[in-house]
């Protein structure tokens, strides 16, 4: 099983319902959505400084993106000088081709791997597996969800729904011992002997990229377990994916996004290994990859840069948007159907895998607007939440009911006498189910569950100021 | 003696159909702070609802026709954080393709007010604060002791679109109310507008946390200053949980 | 047409104006480095001793090899150490010199008990150390073994991400790592395990210079 690839809103309230009905799930959410957002705001707050490099962070990403083309060129020249091969894919089945192929090539048939979110994005490991080859998740979290075959539930913690019974369960039928569940260092000890001899046995390690800096031709990757360093320093290929927005022009542009990028995600100042790769091992080194090959994917980001969505590859992949969201923490990150979930995942899962695959997303908002306070590049996630529910309206996707029932409010509240009509013809059409002002509708009737619609009072405002507000001081 | 400041009360479509007793309130209230009251009773919605849902022709529809209603009024007051938001930041938006209207939508913009920003900031309202002090003690019945804890809810519109979150809270202390922070105010209720149909389980869920954090106060009422949010959590409240209540009601109940 | 033409024929046509901002600067100033370094890596579960000179410094890494009781270890080579004979001083550990050792690296890393290694830089804001592939010094040793020591002259602390930024000549090894704690996940419920796939202790030993 891999991700599911459409939402439409009957999935997304299937799967929301799962989450907001179990309440491990739930308490899982809040536990670690909660803690990862105090643990932000107390970074933040650290800083005297921490709103202005936001807005310079926000600056850089905003004048990288209107030159992407030129920093991308320097980026493969670079890397390539470094001793790095460069390809491009314009969608995720070219990508996955071009990395199956270098696995097949060499006789590769174990692949160690970093979490990644653009390999989720592209499904490289179900083309691995496709192509006879068996990728191994090596960050812990990446590494339970793979051995449950499950998306990912938050872009930087992808196992927070799964409890230590659970892990210790699946732990103890890959080992095959028996593994209690209260002792989480062991759980976590197992795991570091189990993959460590992946490690060593993988022929090829791939990786996704937090940043590219063009000006040295490196990659940037950031992890507090130590697994980025194993897999760029064991197997003797190191194959990259990285979309083609992750760059920085040079180190002064990369510097700033990694000061915000863990303070934003968990609220460390810093993750615990923050490595630079830049071109295989050196003749005057001591190890290192043989090669390294850096897959630069596009899936639909160019065709957003110049548009109205452009802003939204500013994304450096924290999650905070995911901790703040009211939504999220109660829907949960399976409900999403896509690797990308919360704010972020409902405004790019549809730009990137089509907005008709994805109808829900949009809609799986309050535009209550907190994503857009914690964003580390203030992303206005809100508007372009409105512009996709626009373009839903616009594009006939939205649902013909709704369309008609929008079509007819507004049309009834086109004036005040169509307003008193049809106001007063829904007032008939509720009293019987009115009970001191308030509606009870039965459960067959409806819609919103264990909520009661409002009532319309008996008489409106209107009518009131009309009768008796001259007794109103 | 100052002549008393003329106000166009837009009531809101959901105050008007719904919730009167909220605009009753707020024109209450607006008297008492010395202004002089107008109902244009041509009006009948901002198109929020339509603006929100991506249905941008009915809502602008909607929008000249409040923008017509309104701009002759020397000043717009609304008992509502998101319809204000929507006339004052989103018209703009939604009339960029039409310079006049979005010139009429400025104007218009530049003076309209939500109630508390309006009390606050126009008016430096004083509200005499009921008598509960007056009264000997040992008199003070206990629904008086409960209508005086309350814990107040951002609407988030209001909250982030707006910056009002002091106002609101101010008043409701200068009445005499005391406040019991909830552990996340600004977190949303679970309206959202069309979400809260289109999606009524995750909606119900986010209103069961606020109500949730609005128990764990032991405030008796929650207060909201915005319809929307007010009909959200009252759609889901139990009776011996605390009351969800709108800002105008709690302001003029505590100044009579 | 060929992907990269693609995609890049479709970026140029939307080239908008940019100017990228001027590097940033912190506004945030520490008075004593070491200090703040310290409190930085500690907050993170990793170590700090103090000494006030190479051979101080040396004295502590004698404690800690005497603590863990290690019987093999993995150094970096550097002009630091050449005048340090480690088998004469630590006789009952097994060491491997990178560079100089004949032998397999990465299997001598894998079984040892403790690596060491000097920083070519540390950021006091963040307790981060440096370290780098390059001649005489290996990836594996402050990755592989379960104790990692870093060796730390107070003259290469620097402020923050953005003073070592700008004083760096940009010429990167295959390899260059900040380490800013001891190797740890929070994956199984949230709950912190140290030492998931690098070290799980990490000591970083400041000595004046």
């Amino acid at each position: 099983m891999t991700s599911p690839c459409s939402t439409n809103m009957a999935q997304f309230r299937s799967r929301a319902t799962i989450a907001i009905e179990d309440i491990q799930v739930q308490s899982a959410l809040d536990g670690a959505t909660g803690r990862f957002h105090i643990s932000h705001d107390k970074a933040l707050a650290e800083m005297p400084d921490s709103a202005e490099m936001r807005d310079h962070l926000k600056a850089i990403r905003s004048a990288t993106l209107a030159r992407l083309g030129e920093h991308l060129e320097n980026f493969e020249r670079a890397a390539v000088a470094a001793g790095s091969q460069v390809h491009w894919a314009t969608d995720g089945t070219e990508a996955n081709k071009i990395i199956t192929k270098l696995a097949q090539e060499r006789g590769i048939d174990l692949v160690a791997k970093t979490k990644s979110m653009a390999t989720e994005e592209i499904r490289l490991n179900q083309a691995f597996l496709e192509a006879g080859i068996e990728p191994v998740e090596t960050d812990l979290g990446e590494w339970i969800i793979q051995l449950v075959e499950e998306p990912p539930y938050h872009i930087i913690a992808p196992a927070i729904h799964k409890t230590r019974g659970q892990v210790a369960e699946m732990f103890s039928q890959v080992t095959g011992q028996d593994l209690p569940a209260d002792d989480i260092p062991r759980l976590t000890a197992v795991a570091r002997q189990l993959l460590r001899e992946k490690f060593f046995a993988a022929s090829m390690g791939v990786t996704g990229a937090n940043i590219g800096v063009a000006e040295t031709g490196s990659i940037v990757l950031v992890t507090n377990e130590g697994n980025a360093e194993m897999v760029t320093s064991l197997p003797p290929i190191h194959v990259v994916v990285m979309g083609i927005e992750k760059i920085a022009p040079t180190w002064d542009e990369a510097a700033p996004w990694l000061a915000l990028l863990a303070r934003s995600a968990t609220g460390q100042p810093l993750s615990i290994y923050t490595t630079v790769i830049t071109g295989p091992g050196r003749v005057n080194e001591h190890e290192g990859p043989e090669e390294v090959h850096i897959v630069l994917v596009d899936n639909q980001r160019s065709s957003y840069v110049g548009t109205t969505y452009e802003e939204v590859l500013q994304c450096i992949r924290c999650g905070a948007c995911l901790n703040i969201c009211p939504v999220y923490r109660e829907a949960g990150g399976h409900a999403y159907g896509s690797p990308y979930s919360g704010p972020i995942g409902a405004v790019i899962s549809p730009l990137l895998f089509g907005l008709k695959n994805y109808e829900a997303l949009p809609q799986a908002s309050t535009l209550c607007g907190a994503c857009l306070d914690v964003c580390p590049v203030r992303i206005d996630l809100p508007r372009m939440l409105l512009e996709l529910r626009a373009d839903e309206a616009e594009e006939n996707i939205s649902p013909r009911s709704l369309q008609f029932i929008e079509g007819a409010a507004a049309y009834a509240l086109g004036g005040e006498r169509l307003l008193g009509w049809s106001s007063g013809a829904l007032r008939l059409l509720q009293k019987p189910f009115v009970k001191d002002g308030q509606l009870n509708l039965p459960k067959r009737l409806n819609p919103l569950g264990k909520r009661q619609p409002p009532a319309l009072a008996k008489k409106p405002f209107r009518q009131l100021w009309e009768e008796e507000e001259k007794n109103w001081d | 003696m100052e002549s008393p400041t003329r106000v166009a009360l837009c009531t809101t479509c959901i105050v008007d159909q719904i919730l009167p007793e909220v605009g009753v309130a707020t024109v209450k209230i607006l008297r008492r702070a010395g202004c002089q009251v107008d109902f244009p009773s041509e009006q009948t919605c901002c198109g929020q609802p339509f603006f929100n849902s991506g249905f941008r022709k009915q809502a602008a529809g909607l929008a000249k026709r409040t923008i017509e209603v309104f701009e002759n009024q020397e000043v717009v007051v609304l008992p509502s954080g998101s319809c204000t938001t929507m006339i004052r930041l989103e018209y703009h938006e939604l009339l960029a393709d039409e310079p006049e209207w979005q010139e009429r939508a400025e104007k218009l913009a530049a003076k309209t007010f939500e109630l508390s920003e309006y009390l606050t900031h126009k008016l430096d309202w004083e509200p005499a604060k009921k008598a509960i002090a007056a009264k000997p003690s040992g008199e003070e019945s206990v629904s008086d002791q409960e209508t005086r804890v309350v814990t107040y809810h951002d609407s988030c519109h209001m909250k982030r679109m707006l910056k009002l979150g002091d106002e609101p809270r101010q008043l409701l202390e200068a009445t005499g109310c005391s406040l019991r922070e909830m552990a996340e105010a600004d977190r949303c209720c679970g309206f959202g507008g069309v979400f809260s149909a289109r999606m009524p389980e995750v909606s119900t869920a986010m209103t069961a946390e606020k109500l949730r954090q609005a128990e764990e106060t032991t405030a008796s009422t929650i207060v909201t200053a915005d319809p929307g949010c007010l009909m959200q959590i009252r759609g889901l409240s139990s009776p011996d949980g605390p009351l969800p209540r709108h800002l105008a009601e709690i302001l003029e109940e505590m100044t009579r | 047409m060929s992907a990269r033409d693609e995609i890049l024929g479709r970026l140029r046509k939307q080239n908008g104006e940019a100017s990228l901002p001027a590097p940033w600067r912190s506004r945030r100033q520490f008075t004593d480095l070491a200090a703040r370094f310290s409190e930085a890596l500690t907050a993170v579960k990793g170590e700090v001793r103090r000494a006030a000179d190479l051979d101080g410094a040396l004295e502590e890494v004698a404690q800690i090899l005497e603590e863990i009781k290690a019987t093999r270890g993995i150094v970096d080579d550097d002009p630091l150490l050449d005048k340090i004979d480690l088998a004469k001083r630590w006789p009952d550990v097994n060491w491997f010199t990178v560079g100089r050792n004949e032998g397999d690296l990465r299997q001598f890393a894998a079984a040892a008990d403790v690596g060491i290694s000097i920083a070519e830089a540390a950021l006091a804001e963040t307790g981060s150390v440096v370290v780098s592939s390059g001649p005489g010094r290996s990836r594996f040793t402050s990755l592989l073994p379960p104790v990692h020591l870093a060796l730390v002259p107070t003259s290469r602390l620097t402020p923050d991400i953005f003073t070592w930024i700008a004083g760096h000549d940009r010429q990167f090894p295959s390899s260059l790592t900040l380490i800013s704690g001891p190797s740890k996940t929070a994956d199984i419920e949230q709950t912190m395990a140290i030492g998931v796939h690098g070290p799980g202790r990490f000591v970083a030993i400041l000595y004046e210079s």
